[in-house]
């Protein structure tokens, strides 16, 4: 355990040192500015409400999560992957006394806590300018569903990483992994609409589950299904993606 | 005596009918062991798969009676090694680079860094990142990686590489001083004989992909006038041997 | 421990898949709510138009400004379909016009109107039986497939929100609830934007909403019965926003709509014994391109002529348009203009001409078209309804006159 722990640090380490999450940080938090722009600008100009204390963070989520976090998460996961491996970096952690299978949990883990943090920072900003901004709306069941929609809003975007880190397995570069995720993110989204009586299995519209949260009636038999699709491709492309690792050479 | 590493029938063949076949060789403690062959016959695979950078096809490696294939990290836990070039990650520091592998050896501290960063003559670019580095100096950055744990075997992939005159001298010195204080046992190749001649005392010659032969410097030196004419003679038997069975 | 490593992958992979193939089934298997009211609407639309001889639909729609009713609309329909009957009745009331009623009964060769503003009957006899369907299928039209599937991608993961319960007896509940958080903020603004434009303060009835427009709520029910048909459907939108002088205005709207009756319901002609009654005779009601009895439009037609002089529009003349012979196939007559005295300069033997005009050959144009001997085309157009003629085509100069294309029959 002190072994992942440490190839952990590490990991996070790098992805603070590399400044790359911390512009995607930066990005995130000039989407919510822009946001807040448009909406004083509808306001003003048209007089609508455009989005209150509360919907301003949803509105941002709801953007966010189609946009800006599957693009940086693609960008950490590549660069943590495929990255390392053009730049033969990966050597310096695997000739250390630290299994792969560790090192591949690390990478990932550390990835989904870029995702959590950047989650949570935009939940944190866009309530704050919510606050600041707009009318006030905020119901304490409000405020709680909110806070669980940014946190529910992870595992979509895990399981998102988890098939860009196999793809980043499967090719030799990183740009080609990067258009190939932006070609199935898009190919998912068109089937998504055209056989909508199937569209919750894709990966795709997961990113938009944290709405079953909102539901009045709790769906719960409907979260549960859709929890467990994304445990089950999630188990399924962490597994190949660590086929793939496991049996990489260097 | 019980080997410090243990090689078995080691094979690993790649398309292009280069590789490794049939390695079999022990190193035991206090074995400065030099890996001698020229480009291309199978000591960076031979290498690689001592260091779990590649699976080998057949036999195994064991380092301090742990299989490299089956219990890594134990394998490892004493083990710093250099495999072709030394990388280090260019955002960070020198020290930041050695901090991370520091995690990985609860009894490395900061003071641990410092001094290998000393030892190998890079404590004035403590504090700057190897975007700027010259090869001798990531060189130097890499072998200070390699020490870092206190290990008890050190795997070095043509550690000279890209050092002047200075630094090779430095870096023989500090091998010699690390066997005789540490009784650190390292395994070295390179293709350069007469380093490996004034750095090891014992010789393993490797050409083709198989193991010609091991002995110690001594005895060689005894049998031949310099080590140039026993790799030659041990090259050339081999050929003789081969075109025999052809 | 190699092979256990394998293993372990191995076991992992396909427990993974399993769950995602065995998950996926289940839910695709499960019909979520928006689906079942889909399936429940199209049931309710196929019987309607294939099944159900007769049944009563009956819609209401209220409008309420912080409890205030603004508006009420009613209206019943009572279908029969194997008369090809439908009797509809709607009444409502609003702020400025005060209560209204209507009533429109139709069957395949009578449609009769009154209104309680004017108690005189308007019946409309066909010449010919109508032959269109009482109730046609809104999912069988052209584009339907194509809107649902635009509608499926726009409810998208708000498909959710509709809960069912199913009752003992088969029968089940349908009902939904969007609040404010969970309306995605694009389809609030729109929708706002929207309604915004109706209370723009041009209608006096209306609050006029300047700022902080939302929409609060939109809640729906429904109920199906155990045959899968849509017995009820309502739904409520509430509208927020503040006018001028800074008042917070609540609107709701409310939908209501009820399908009963089945095969029960009768459809009964209104008496006219006894009742003011304007008779009107049509062909069909909807093949206005065809003209009946086109004889009626035999004689002069004319117009002025004018000039604009000295600020002042002056008659010079008056043009004239003889039908000598129609038939809702060709027409055959003259054209010319005679003028006043002292405006005689203005003749032009090109504005004198015969005509012989053919039905155009596209369908459900009623435009006869002509060519005259100076080779102008042209063509008329015969408003039976108006009792007028429409000349258009292209009309050599006409320097200062204007040109009028329409005529009236020159009665006296």
């Amino acid at each position: 355990m002190a072994v992942f722990q440490a190839a952990l640090v590490n990991e996070i380490e790098k992805l603070y040192k590399k400044k790359k999450a911390l512009v995607a940080v930066l990005l995130s938090l000039a989407v919510i500015v822009l946001g807040q722009l448009v909406i004083v600008g509808v306001r003003s100009g048209f007089g609508l409400r455009g989005a209150g204390s509360l919907e301003f963070p949803m509105l941002v989520l709801s953007v966010v999560v189609n946009t800006v976090l599957p693009l940086f998460t693609a960008l950490v996961a590549i660069d943590s992957f495929s990255g390392e491996f053009s730049h033969n970096s990966m050597r310096i952690t695997l000739t250390r006394p630290v299994s792969r299978f560790k090192i591949y949990t690390a990478k990932i883990t550390a990835i989904v806590i870029f995702i959590l943090a950047t989650l949570l920072l935009l939940l944190v900003f866009s309530m704050l300018v919510g606050f600041i901004f707009n009318t006030n709306s905020a119901t304490l069941d409000s405020i709680v569903r909110t806070l669980f929609s940014y946190i529910v809003s992870l595992f979509p975007m895990i399981v998102l990483a988890l098939g860009i880190v196999l793809l980043a397995n499967l090719f030799k570069s990183g740009i080609s992994v990067f258009f190939v995720s932006i070609l199935i993110f898009i190919v998912l989204k068109v089937l998504g609409v055209v056989f909508s009586q199937y569209s919750s299995l894709f990966m795709t519209t997961q990113l938009d589950w944290y709405n079953l949260f909102l539901v009045n009636s709790f769906p719960l038999g409907k979260i549960v299904r859709q929890f467990l699709i994304m445990l089950g491709s999630g188990i399924m492309l962490f597994t190949a993606g660590l086929y793939l690792f496991d049996k990489k050479e260097f | 005596m019980e080997p410090i590493i243990e090689i078995k029938n080691l094979t690993k063949l790649y398309g292009n009918g280069r590789g490794i076949e049939d390695i079999n060789l022990d190193i035991f403690p206090g074995d400065i062991f030099g890996f001698l062959g020229p480009n291309g016959a199978g000591k960076t695979t031979a290498m690689k798969i001592m260091t779990g950078l590649i699976r080998p096809e057949r036999g195994d490696v064991k380092i301090l009676g742990y299989s490299v294939t089956e219990d890594y990290e134990k394998a490892m836990e004493k083990v710093g090694c250099l495999i072709e070039i030394a990388e280090s990650y260019t955002y960070l520091t020198a020290f930041d680079n050695l901090k991370q592998l520091a995690r990985y050896y609860p009894d490395v501290d900061h003071k641990r860094i410092d001094e290998v960063l000393e030892l190998t003559g890079m404590s004035k670019y403590k504090n700057e990142k190897p975007k700027k580095f010259s090869l001798g100096m990531k060189q130097r950055l890499g072998l200070a990686a390699a020490i870092l744990s206190r290990p008890k075997v050190v795997i070095l992939d043509e550690p000279l590489n890209g050092l002047d005159v200075e630094g090779m001298i430095d870096i023989r010195k500090m091998i010699h001083r690390l066997a005789e204080k540490e009784q650190t046992t390292f395994f070295i190749s390179s293709h350069l004989i007469h380093d490996v001649e004034l750095t090891c005392n014992r010789i393993g010659v490797i050409y083709n992909g198989k193991i010609l032969n091991v002995d110690s410097t001594q005895t060689i030196l005894n049998n031949y006038a310099t080590l140039e004419n026993y790799f030659v003679s041990e090259v050339e038997r081999n050929g003789r041997v081969s075109s025999c069975a052809r | 421990m190699k092979v256990k490593k394998k293993t372990a992958m191995l076991v992992s992979f396909t427990l993974g898949t399993l769950l995602l193939a065995t998950t996926a089934l289940a839910d695709i298997a499960t019909k979520s709510g928006y689906d079942q009211l889909k399936d429940a609407l199209k049931v309710t639309a196929e019987q309607s138009s294939e099944k159900f001889d007769s049944f009563t639909m009956d819609l209401s729609i209220a409008m309420k400004d912080n409890g205030k009713t603004l508006m009420t609309e009613n209206e019943i329909r009572k279908y029969n379909r194997s008369m090809s009957a439908t009797e509809s009745l709607s009444s409502g009331e609003d702020l400025t016009r005060g209560k209204h009623n209507s009533q429109v009964y139709l069957d395949k060769t009578t449609m009769i109107r009154v209104s309680d503003s004017d108690p005189t009957y308007y019946v409309t006899e066909f010449t010919k039986e109508r032959k269109e369907e009482t109730f046609s299928n809104p999912f069988k039209e052209n584009r339907a497939e194509d809107i649902e599937k635009i509608a499926d991608a726009v409810v998208g993961s708000l498909k959710d929100h509709v809960v069912v319960t199913e009752n003992p007896d088969g029968s089940k509940g349908l009902a939904g609830s969007l609040t404010e958080v969970q309306i995605p903020s694009l389809v609030n603004a729109v929708a706002s934007f929207q309604m915004k434009q109706e209370f723009d303060g041009r209608q006096d009835n209306l609050p006029h909403l300047t700022k902080d427009v939302f929409v609060k709520e939109v809640k729906g029910t429904a109920k199906v019965n155990k045959d899968g048909v849509l017995e009820s459907i309502l739904g409520t939108a509430q509208l927020s926003g503040i006018d001028d002088q800074g008042t917070v205005h609540e609107v709701t709207i409310e939908v209501l709509g009820k399908l009963s009756g089945i095969n029960s319901t009768t459809v009964t002609k209104p008496d006219l014994s006894g009742k003011t009654v304007i008779k009107n005779i049509a062909n069909s009601d909807n093949s206005s391109s065809e003209i009946t009895s086109p004889e009626k439009f035999v004689g002069k037609f004319k117009n002025d002529i004018l000039i604009e002089k000295n600020n002042k529009f002056v008659k010079v003349g008056e043009r004239f348009i003889e039908i000598s012979q129609i038939d809702n196939e060709t027409v055959t007559g003259r054209y010319y203009e005679v003028f006043k005295p002292g405006y005689e300069e203005y003749t032009t033997p090109n504005r004198d001409f015969a005509i012989n005009a053919k039905r155009a050959n596209e369908k459900n144009s009623s435009d006869y078209e002509y060519t005259t001997s100076s080779g102008i085309k042209g063509n008329l157009f015969f408003d039976q309804y108006a009792g007028k003629i429409f000349l258009n085509g292209r009309t050599p100069s006409l320097g200062s006159l204007i040109f009028d294309s329409t005529f009236n029959p020159d009665v006296e």
